[in-house]
């Protein structure tokens, strides 16, 4: 027995303490590097965070470096399937664009009137702090959905700043190095973004299920029973983590709602993700030059508005003018079947006209026959016509043998 | 020529193990994610195992650290943590070669269940209690039981490897 815990403490401390033949360091030592690491990691210390970023970037070109063959391989195969795509979507895009062009002087006035209202109430809002940045990797997790970004502190980064995809949240800024920063996706379980549900306006927490989806959390799952169309969510702005209006995805209609969780589909897919957008989300401060863009703004507005009510009238003038074409229309149709019934009961005149005509003659050809009949029947003493021929019937009109 | 290519056969022999575990870390596709709920495991744990048992010197303890470090940034948890697992694998093995007498590819393979799924518990306690991480227990319970079994295909896998490199009597 006393043998048995010597060998097992012989074979211990060979595993821990032995180096091998080109082993420079026992397996113990850098055991001791790697919780001392840890123990590091767990304080905020200057010197280790500048360490650690250094060892982050130096890592994260090297894994851009490596990724470079499967990354040429991934492009090469969606720029071939992308090509297969592109006419159709070329085609749909044209169609979308007239219907947006219809759209945008609206749109603009509703932006516009939405920048002056944010500014009416002290709301978190920036336009000109943008950065955009390339997606160096998006290798993932099982710990932590996140995307590593080829900007960092050099370009003005900053913890916190909300990532978007054209207008769409991505997620927020939650490691900053020098030459690049990570960002935690929506879709990671660790995050947490207030939501607004739209159109019903329930506030509720929205966080990631660690899959391509998100969770509402946080809500009374009766407040949105019997829904019959999409929900949509949007940022809130609660807790001045993000901005308000973002949008974010969508609870679609076919979500069952007996399940315990409301899954939110977002609307960009997280793992096709190659350029994003960086946006602060620190307050604005109401300075001078502020003040001469909402003056700006209200020109704007009003110049907007100005151009809608000329466009109305515009509007109401062309449908005035189409009620009257459609009027005359109208009356043209009516008066042409009225022309061709006209004629139809002329042509009936004309034909009636033309018989009495025809009975006219008959019965002055029958009168004049009882009296000049002898006249022009042809006897055996004479060499008169034959009743029912025309020359009988021209010598009857002629009251009898016209003689030259 | 018959040394040049001796020569390539040798340093495949030597470094692909290292090669293979940097380029398996520093790569984007990632078996421990593959977007399947009910499939993943650890080939970094695979290869480390294998090879810290088969062939010690194949992967150096530096390195094997280097690799944790590295991949504790690509995945975003704290730097230390896979450094700290990968090294308690090779101890695992190191101790495993000194108390094998006669070599058993199965007792090695439960060895290894045994192995990881300690090594799970210690990083579960280190991201949780420490870190407040929040790690789904049914995933890393898919991930053990995968890496498990796909243990012996991989050690298989890398004994054709090491038998086309060098043959066969020597690879042993």
């Amino acid at each position: 027995m006393e043998k048995g815990r010597d060998d097992f403490v012989i074979a211990i401390r060979s595993a821990f303490l032995k180096r091998g033949t080109q082993q420079r360091f026992s397996i113990l030592s850098l055991i001791l590097v790697s919780i001392i690491f840890l123990i590091l990691g767990s304080f905020n210390l200057k010197a280790v965070d500048y360490l650690k970023n250094i060892i982050k970037d130096v890592i994260y070109t090297s894994s851009f470096i490596a990724s470079i063959p499967e990354n040429v391989i991934q492009i090469s195969y969606k720029n071939i399937s992308n090509h297969y795509k592109h006419y159709e979507e070329y085609k749909k895009i044209k169609s979308e664009l007239e219907i947006f062009k219809t759209k945008d002087l609206s749109k603009q006035i509703i932006m516009f009137e939405n920048i002056k209202l944010k500014k009416v109430i002290d709301d978190y809002f920036t336009t000109s702090n943008e950065t955009y940045a390339k997606v160096l990797l998006d290798k993932e997790s099982p710990f932590l959905r996140s995307i590593v970004l080829n900007k960092g502190s050099k370009n003005g980064i900053k913890k916190g700043m909300i990532v978007l995809d054209d207008v769409y949240l991505i997620g927020k800024i939650v490691e900053v190095n020098y030459l690049t920063s990570r960002v935690l996706l929506a879709s990671d379980i660790n995050s947490k973004v207030p939501v607004s549900i739209e159109p019903i306006g329930i506030q509720a927490i929205m966080s990631g299920n660690g899959n391509q989806n998100g969770i509402i959390q946080y809500i009374n799952d009766e407040s949105i029973e019997n829904k019959d169309e999409d929900l949509l969510v949007i940022t809130s702005g609660a807790g001045s983590v993000f901005n308000s209006g973002i949008p974010i995805g969508k609870i679609t209609v076919e979500t069952n709602l007996n399940n315990k969780d409301i899954v939110v589909k977002f609307y960009k897919d997280f793992t096709q993700l190659e350029y994003v957008k960086v946006v602060s989300n620190e307050k604005q401060i109401v300075d001078e030059t502020s003040k001469k863009e909402f003056e700006l703004n209200s020109e704007q507005i009003s110049k907007f508005n100005n151009q809608q009510q000329n466009f109305e009238v515009l509007k109401q003038q062309k449908d005035i003018l189409e009620e009257i074409r459609l009027k005359i229309e109208n009356e043209n149709s009516e008066l042409k079947k009225e022309l061709a019934l006209s004629k139809s009961e002329l042509q009936k005149l004309q034909d009636i006209n033309k018989q009495i005509k025809i009975d006219q003659e008959e019965i002055n050809f029958l009168r004049l026959n009882l009296l000049y009949a002898h006249k022009c029947r042809k006897n055996f003493y004479n060499k008169l016509y034959k009743v029912g021929t025309p020359e009988y019937k021209a010598c009857i009109l002629n009251k009898g043998k016209k003689i030259n | 020529m018959i040394n040049a290519k001796s020569k390539i056969k040798t340093f495949l022999y030597k470094y692909s193990p290292v090669v293979l575990l940097f380029a398996s870390i520093l790569n984007e596709v990632d078996f421990n994610n593959l977007g399947l709920k009910y499939f993943s495991f650890n080939f970094a744990y695979i290869l480390i195992f294998y090879y810290s048992l088969k062939r010690s010197e194949s992967l150096g303890y530096t390195f094997i650290f280097t690799a944790g470090l590295f991949n504790d940034v690509m995945i975003g948890i704290p730097m230390g943590t896979s450094s700290l697992s990968y090294l308690l694998i090779c101890a695992a093995t190191a101790y495993l070669r000194n108390i094998t007498l006669r070599p058993n590819i199965f007792k090695d393979w439960i060895f290894f269940l045994i192995t990881i799924s300690l090594l799970n518990f210690i990083s579960f306690i280190v991201l949780m209690l420490i870190f407040k991480y929040e790690v789904s227990f049914f995933d890393q319970i898919v991930n053990i039981t995968f890496t498990f079994l796909l243990y012996l295909f991989f050690s298989r896998l890398f004994d054709l490897y090491d038998n086309l490199l060098l043959g066969k009597s020597n690879a042993r």
